[in-house]
């Protein structure tokens, strides 16, 4: 079966996140193995800013809508959107970022198109007509693969940092979708609050720098982490005691209740590395541990760890990597 | 008002996990399970709300799940829940989350609810799709990663967690929800508690009850597991130790170029 696929893009106000790249990227490789169209959906204010950013993706069209009911009621206007463009293409696997708002999305649209849906996948493969989809589960322990049976329509969602963006200017047809007729919506949003100032996703980033209970108080945060997130174009995140003592937000909290990451550089300081925090870190690319002492579990799976004091060590090691970044500028 | 919390029953988090080759299902004998982490956070925001509303308001447990599940279902009801429903059916074997969805659905529309409350991941998954495809079997708006909620006739708000931040939502019942940590660490059960859940109502729902038009199980699922592989295990840390931190931050700054990663 040919099947078109279908991008959900995630953006605020016009900025589109890094995930969404990687999803056009990799439709516009599935597309071309399924023999379909590779599409991606656009909604809300700023999308047509996003169709612009888009446009150096190899996409074949962009369908957009700035209808303001997408940003005033919760999810359920961006779900009729998608749907109709979804209905309107035939048969397709829709990508979605694994984040909190690509989770949602992906339930909703899976259960209105009657579609299997796969998720925090880190590859796809095609077996003849098949779609098969590979992801890490129970806590990145074992992998596995997940194939969609014989329907009009699958749903995936793309763990971010697993598939590589890659630009590629095509020219893609941007097209405007008609509001979708006969609905009403039952969430408002009455306002919308920033508690963090990174526009950054924490699923999203190729790079996190994770603070623990060693830490001792949320200051640490903001003047060892923070400057060193930025300088390698990271994001800071936290063990569950450091947002159970307050001292970062939950939404910071990786590990067993909290976010599942896989940068590409996992820094932490003052984190042990027991399971509950293991399993939401273990297939980042490289992880990197400060500690007080070398006995702690995290040495077991690190890839290196060093043995002394993070209050003293950070700083430095900012500014080196400062330095180095001004070296190649 | 009814409350309903759904719940999942998965494997200790703890526990070595693994997966039966033949049927590529979690081997589940041998490992304790326990509520999904999420899901205990859901049952302590439905019991505070209770708390806060008084009245007739009643918290449900749902699950679906194997009859073994009952002991794991009772430290929920021990918790503060007043009665339970157990979906059990060998019929539901190898449902993925879309059948899981369908037939949560139907029972839920049997049990009534005026509220549902959801964990917002399965811990054992990281899919979080369910809750979702849940309100739309049900036709009932989501309100996704609440906290601090606030109910009064019938009319709820709520914020809802984003990555940066959150928004002020607002809507009526019934709806789904699904909650965030935010709303606080789940009770022990109290002595009292754990005594009086034996007392409580744990009722067993077949499917033969739900009058499906779709099916579910392995049948029914619009997904198939081919292939599971352990991955491999990381190996161990290079250990250094720092004599101070201008040679700590040197040793990090070299092995980050080493890896390519400046």
């Amino acid at each position: 079966m040919t099947r078109n696929v279908i991008i959900f893009v995630e953006h605020k106000a016009g900025h589109t996140r890094k995930v969404t790249f990687e999803l056009a990227t990799e439709a516009r490789a599935l597309a071309d193995q399924i023999g379909g169209r590779a599409l991606a959906v656009a909604l809300g204010n700023g999308a047509s800013t996003v169709a612009q950013a888009l446009g150096k993706y190899p996409l074949d069209e962009i369908h957009i809508s700035e209808d303001p009911d997408v940003d005033r009621f919760l999810l359920d206007p961006t779900v009729d959107y998608l749907e109709a463009v979804a209905r309107s293409a035939g048969p397709s696997i829709v990508l979605v970022g694994n984040t909190m708002m690509g989770r949602d999305v992906a339930g909703r649209i899976a259960a209105r198109l009657q579609a299997g849906l796969t998720s925090d996948v880190t590859g796809i493969r095609v077996e003849g007509a098949r779609v098969e989809c590979i992801a890490p589960k129970l806590g990145g322990n074992t992998i596995t693969t997940c194939a969609f049976k014989e329907a009009p329509y699958g749903v995936v969602t793309i763990r971010p940092n697993a598939f590589a963006a890659a630009s590629l200017e095509t020219g893609a047809q941007v097209v405007q979708i008609a509001k979708p007729a006969g609905k009403s919506y039952a969430l408002t949003i009455e306002a919308e609050v920033e508690e963090a100032s990174d526009e950054m996703g924490l699923e999203e980033a190729p790079v996190v720098i994770a603070g623990g209970r060693g830490l001792g108080g949320p200051e640490p945060f903001d003047t060892l982490l923070k400057p060193l997130a930025q300088a390698l174009g990271g994001t800071v995140g936290a063990s569950r005691a450091a947002a159970d003592a307050g001292w970062v937000p939950y939404s910071l909290q990786i590990g067993q209740t909290g976010k599942v990451v896989s940068p590409q550089l996992y820094l932490c300081a003052g984190i042990s590395g027991a399971i509950q925090h293991k399993v939401g870190m273990q297939t980042a690319g490289t992880i990197v541990a400060i500690n007080k002492d070398g006995s702690v579990p995290i040495g077991e799976f690190a890839d290196l760890l060093v043995v002394g004091d993070a209050f003293k060590i950070l700083p430095e090691l900012t500014q080196l990597v400062q330095e180095s970044k001004a070296a190649h500028a | 008002m009814k409350i309903v919390v759904t719940v999942k029953l998965v494997p200790d988090t703890n526990a070595v996990k693994r997966i039966d080759p033949a049927t590529k299902r979690l081997v589940r004998t041998g490992v304790e399970t326990v509520i999904n982490p999420f899901d205990e956070y859901a049952i302590e925001a439905a019991l505070a709300l209770k708390e806060k509303l008084g009245g007739d308001t009643t918290v449900t447990i749902f699950t679906m799940a194997a009859e073994s599940g009952k002991e794991v279902v009772r430290k929920a009801l021990a918790m503060g829940a007043d009665d339970a429903v157990m979906l059990s059916d060998a019929g539901l074997e190898g449902s993925d989350v879309w059948a899981s969805a369908y037939a949560m659905a139907q029972a839920l529309k049997k049990i009534g609810f005026d509220l549902i409350i959801c964990g917002a991941l399965a811990e054992d998954g990281n899919t979080g799709g369910l809750p979702n495809a849940l309100s739309e079997y049900l036709g009932v708006p989501a309100l996704t990663n609440a906290r601090h909620i606030e109910i009064s006739d019938a009319k709820v708000k709520a914020q809802r967690e984003t990555d940066s931040g959150y928004q002020v939502v607002t809507g009526a019942l019934p709806m789904l929800m699904t909650v965030t940590m935010a709303v606080g660490e789940p009770r022990y059960a109290s002595l009292k508690g754990i005594m009086g859940a034996k007392r409580k109502t744990t009722a067993v729902m077949a499917l033969s009850e739900l009058g499906l038009e779709k099916a579910v199980g392995t049948g029914g699922a619009k997904t198939e597991v081919v292939e599971i592989a352990a991955r491999p295990a990381r190996g161990k840390a290079r250990v250094e130790e720092a004599a101070d931190g201008p040679a700590g931050a040197k040793i990090i700054f070299d092995f980050l170029k080493e890896r390519k990663l400046l």
